[in-house]
């Protein structure tokens, strides 16, 4: 194999949870910095102050809009990198900062904040509040294939990707209502409970096999949605899980 | 390995049934899954599986996540009803400690499974903890209040009174306890289906490590479809401890032919499905969750 | 004639922060202002309306990295207000997941704090990520002992980043036989890895310490022996999990406490006069751009008894255990001390845990709008969350997080280092900007919150 693809971690409006997600890969955390990806940039695990150029961008948290450091972070972000990855639900869809109204002490002005989707051209959605591990390493694997990788790899690579790039030309917009919209409203729902399993606040129960979202306490972070064997399933892929495992796991090998 | 448009991949398709009389007295057909979830459990590939256990009414399945044997056969059977079973793969793997899951399901369940597998949304830890997904034939499901209306209504029984439901040889079958057994023709059954089964692609539960289902095998036997690494090894294994009595599937009637046929029939139907809901409106066209 | 330096954005640490530091002709700082630049999203305001359920799950989100602090702090300012006694076996399943994110988060941090340090007996600063030995194992220890951690607070929270187990009245869950055996199982493997890796991080603590200087961009940095000695206070509600308006003697006191915002602290407008383009990585901010701490802080200013007071581990055991080393290192052994501790107290409470016990409390009385208070003691330091439920909504809340309480006293603690070694001083204090985002009680209502407290 060739040599790294550079990468990094820009933090937005997020709580770090999406950063902890990747170093939660543990032992394999140190496998993809060996093997697959310089880490260039990131202010919580780096040393580096300012947004170099690099082929990934992690971009966790959504943009405030009213704060012209994130703004300028978030532009210079796609300018210098090129796959921008929105990390995370903030990022992708807003989550929990969709409820933000601002009048906050001691920056009380600090009210709009928008998916970063809302800013800027975005290449590949990994959505979850927080991410799972598992999908951080997947998509790094992944985007190391696409760049570095053989003919039959970028192929793998890109089939992999393909239902993440599309999901970042969907829209900034997922929560429990579009299940409905989606996948319920328009008879395609079947009762296969994955929504509810997804779901990090316990907002979904089955009542009679189909899925009720507790509106009120869901954060909009889209887990559900992506999660539903019907609201996107590629063929293409999911036929393949068992050998497409085997590619990323043969990669992690350490 | 055999590569099917239809039947899906697999390495191996035998007729099939446990060797244990306990788990046939109250299992649907050859008691494959309670069998191999028994045989996995004792051998430690698996802590635990979900299966559809019982609910608080009648016939309405509840998911459970069945650490012992006895748990296993209190939800043997065939619930002709939803049972969310992957709304507890998370929790499997937290609350009840499990490492090594088994989940039982549709074949729309296991495309979740695998799904869930490959982009793990809001499935952190859970990927590698799938240690053997078993699959279950499926034309259709219905909710639960379809199930009701069919057996009070149509076949005049109490629900409660019911011993088992079956639908084969183009019948809805319904076994009372005083032996009584009453037949309804599928013609009756289609309307009360569960409306997103009319765009679903897979009838023998192609992404399971193992498929199984009545479809193919005489009464009392099942079709087994072995498909995965795990699945082919955990097969073998099961074998060789003599959990299962089989046939070449080429020496059973109807065999496999009737499976593809009615798999071929499914499929291409419910491609028309997606088709005609394309244009279902004036000018617009409802959902295609296949990409 | 002192000159203006400013270090823009901080590193190593989570969220947006930076240090404007006054520094005299040997570079020693005489006053420094360390302060948030994350934005603010205005959690506790947006909280206002909502149910007491969703509380959690908002104040979860505000840090990934002690989240499990502020969705239990969270939680129990709303029992508080509303009355909620929850069941013995719940309180259990909440420590076990407190000790999970103490554990995952220090370990975090030591990788963080690492690279300022030297491996013992060398010259050679010790970068986390290198593969080469004896760095790697360490690496993987640490990684083993955060893997350990977050699969306990997995399971015992239902999610380890933001728990989805714990819920008002108590939890949704209790653990099943099989989860309560792996808890302990993990426990007391992390147990063994946690005295050994204790050991190794004091051994790198004391050797610094023990340096005469310190490498910075090409800079020989004289370390003094004060370095982040400060004369403040210090403040813990407990050494290990919390105290709320509910306990008998609760141990922290609303009426102790006071805010200032930071145009009365912080320091005015300014210019930067000098800069350090060598200084790692990136250099410091160019020479002629301003500077408004004041203006740009994005927190207000907690006092206890009138002062800033510093919290976290060294808090907790100067307040509990008579531990009373001063300075960054005695602060970053502190830390390191708390691992032991956090692995016995789960072992302990899998023990006393009844698994067939009910974790939910039967009556869960709505509020009357009455203040409650929870302080939980997050890895980072105390953390207090107030709030006033009515009828199931919430009408005020407010969150007083370690971060925003460390600001001031860190602050104070730059006095007399050479500036180079300001974000050392900092990332002493296991900095978690993103959280520092709370708003100010007013006046008023703080005295009511006295007043209800002496009743
Ligand atoms: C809705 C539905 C439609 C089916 N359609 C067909 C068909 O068209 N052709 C065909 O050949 N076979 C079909 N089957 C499969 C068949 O009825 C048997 O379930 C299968 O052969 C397994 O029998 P067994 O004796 O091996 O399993 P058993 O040992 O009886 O175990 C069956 C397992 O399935 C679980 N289960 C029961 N109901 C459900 C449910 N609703 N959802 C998820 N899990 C459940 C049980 O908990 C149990 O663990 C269908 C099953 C279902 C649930
Ligand atoms: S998506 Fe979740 S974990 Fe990530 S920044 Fe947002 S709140 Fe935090
Ligand atoms: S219902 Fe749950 S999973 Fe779905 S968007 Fe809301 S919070 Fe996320
Ligand atoms: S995941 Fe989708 S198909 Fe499955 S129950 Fe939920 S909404 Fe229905
Ligand atoms: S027909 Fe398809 S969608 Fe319907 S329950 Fe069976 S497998 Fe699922």
């Amino acid at each position: 194999m060739s040599d790294k693809i550079t990468a990094g971690h820009v933090h937005m409006s997020g709580c770090t949870g999406c950063e902890v997600a990747i170093a939660d890969n543990y032992a394999g955390l140190l496998t993809l910095l060996d093997k697959y990806v310089d880490w260039v940039y990131d202010l919580t695990l780096a040393d580096v102050r300012h947004i170099p150029e690099m082929d990934v961008a992690l971009v966790e948290g959504s943009v405030c809009i009213n704060d012209k450091i994130s703004v300028e972070e978030i532009r210079q972000t796609r300018e210098k990198s090129k796959i921008v990855v929105a990390l995370g639900s903030c990022a992708c869809y807003g989550n929990i900062t969709r409820f933000c109204r601002g009048g906050q002490q001691n920056q009380p002005q600090h009210e709009a904040f928008l998916p970063i989707g809302d800013i800027i051209d975005v290449d590949v959605y990994l959505p979850g509040c927080g991410p799972s591990p598992q999908l951080i390493k997947n998509v790094c694997v992944a985007a190391y294939l696409l760049l570095k990788g053989s003919d039959d790899q970028k192929a793998l690579a890109e089939a992999y990707l393909k239902p993440l790039m599309m999901l970042s030309k969907r829209g900034t917009e997922a929560c429990f209502c579009d299940l409905m919209y989606d996948v319920i409203d328009q008879g395609l729902c079947i009762g296969c409970g994955a929504c509810a399993a997804a779901c990090p606040v316990r907002a979904i129960t089955h009542e009679y096999g189909k899925p009720q979202g507790q509106r009120d306490l869901c954060i909009k972070c889209g887990a559900c949605y992506n999660q539903c064997p019907r609201s996107w399933f590629s063929f293409d892929v999911v036929n393949q899980y068992e050998s497409i495992m085997e590619t990323i796991d043969a990669a992690m090998a350490p | 390995m055999v590569q099917d448009n239809f039947l899906g991949n697999y390495s191996s398709c035998v007729a099939a049934r446990s060797t244990n009389r306990a788990i046939l007295a109250g299992s649907q057909d050859g008691g494959i899954v309670t069998q191999l979830f028994a045989f996995a459990l004792e051998e430690g590939i698996i802590d635990g599986a979900i299966v559809a256990g019982p609910g608080d009414e009648p016939w309405r399945p509840r998911p459970m996540v069945a650490t012992s044997v006895a748990e296993l056969y209190a939800a043997r059977g065939t619930k002709y009803n939803i049972s969310p079973n992957v709304s507890f793969i998370k929790e499997a793997t937290r609350s009840y400690g499990l490492d090594r899951v088994g989940i039982v399901g549709t074949p729309c369940q296991m495309q979740a499974v695998r799904k869930g597998q490959l982009y793990p949304v809001g499935l952190r830890d859970v990927p590698d903890k799938i240690a053997l997904a078993i699959g279950i034939f499926c034309m259709e499901n219905f909710p639960y209040q379809s199930i009701v209306q069919l057996v009070e209504d149509h076949a005049n029984t109490k629900l409660e009174n019911v011993t088992k439901l079956d639908i084969g040889k183009g019948k809805f079958w319904v076994y009372t306890e005083r032996g009584a057994v009453v037949q309804l023709p599928l013609k009756i059954t289609h309307k009360y289906e569960q409306p997103g089964c009319h765009v679903c692609l897979d009838y023998v539960a192609n992404l399971a490590d193992i498929s199984t289902g009545s479809v193919g095998t005489p009464d009392g036997w099942s079709t087994v479809f072995v498909r995965s690494k795990k699945g082919t090894d955990i097969w073998s294994k099961a074998m060789a401890a003599g959990c299962f009595e089989t046939k070449p599937i080429e020496e059973v009637k109807p065999g496999i032919e009737l499976v593809t046929k009615l798999a071929t029939e499914k499929i291409t139907k419910n491609r028309k499905t997606i088709e005609e809901r394309s244009s279902f409106g004036v000018g617009k066209g409802l959902r295609n969750p296949y990409i | 004639m002192s000159k203006v330096i400013e270090i823009s954005p901080t590193t190593r640490h989570e969220g947006h922060s930076k240090l404007v530091l006054k520094v005299d002709d040997q570079g020693i700082i005489e006053r420094g202002d360390w302060l948030s630049i994350t934005p603010v999203r205005g959690v506790e305001k947006l909280a206002v309306g909502k149910t007491a359920e969703q509380v959690p799950k908002i104040a979860s989100r505000v840090c990934g990295i002690c989240p499990i602090a502020h969705c239990l702090a969270g939680i129990e300012a709303m029992e508080a207000s509303m009355g909620v006694y929850i069941p013995d076996d719940a309180y259990l399943l909440r420590v076990i997941l407190q000790c999970a994110n103490r554990i995952h988060s220090h370990a975090l941090h030591n990788i963080l704090s690492l690279p300022d340090m030297y491996i013992p007996g060398t010259d050679v600063k010790i970068n986390p990520f290198t593969p080469e030995e004896p760095v790697r194992s360490v690496a993987k220890r640490i990684q083993r002992i955060r893997e350990i951690a977050q699969t306990i607070g997995e399971i015992s929270g239902g999610e380890c980043i933001h728990p989805s187990n714990p819920r008002i009245g108590g939890m949704y869950k209790n653990l099943q036989p099989r989860a309560k055996a792996k808890i302990y199982d993990l426990a007391k493997e992390g147990l063994v890895l946690a005295r050994d890796h204790m050991e190794f991080m004091i051994a790198v603590f004391r050797n610094f310490q023990k340096r005469d200087w310190a490498e910075v961009g090409g800079m020989q940095v004289p370390i003094p022996d004060d370095l982040g000695y400060h004369n403040q206070g210090y403040m813990a509600a407990d050494p290990l999990y919390g105290s709320s308006s509910l306990d008998e003697n609760p141990r922290w006191d609303p009426a102790r406490w006071n805010e200032t915002r930071p145009w009365d602290w912080y320091m005015g407008e300014m210019e930067i006069t000098d800069d350090y383009p060598e200084y790692p990585i990136g250099g410091t901010t160019p020479k002629g751009a301003k500077a408004w701490p004041q203006m740009e802080a994005c927190t207000g200013v907690p006092l206890y008894d009138g002062q800033p007071v510093e919290v976290g581990p060294r808090a907790r055991l100067q307040v509990f255990k008579g531990y009373d080393e001063k300075g960054t290192m005695a602060q970053q052994i502190a830390r390191s001390m708390e691992f032991p501790d956090a692995f016995y107290k789960i072992i302990e409470c899998c023990d006393a845990l009844n698994c067939s016990a009910p974790v939910l409390a039967d009556e869960i009385p709505q509020g009357d709008g009455s203040l409650g208070w929870a302080a939980n003691e997050a890895p980072r330091g105390c953390d207090v969350h107030l709030g006033r439920v009515k009828d199931g909504r919430v009408q005020e809340y407010s969150m007083l997080v370690p971060t925003t309480w460390n600001f001031p006293t860190c602050s104070r603690a730059l006095t007399g280092a050479p500036w180079q070694l300001a974000e050392v001083i900092m990332r002493g204090y296991d900095p978690c900007v993103s959280c520092a985002t709370h708003m100010i009680v007013v006046d008023e209502d703080r005295r009511l919150v006295a007043e209800k407290l002496i009743q």
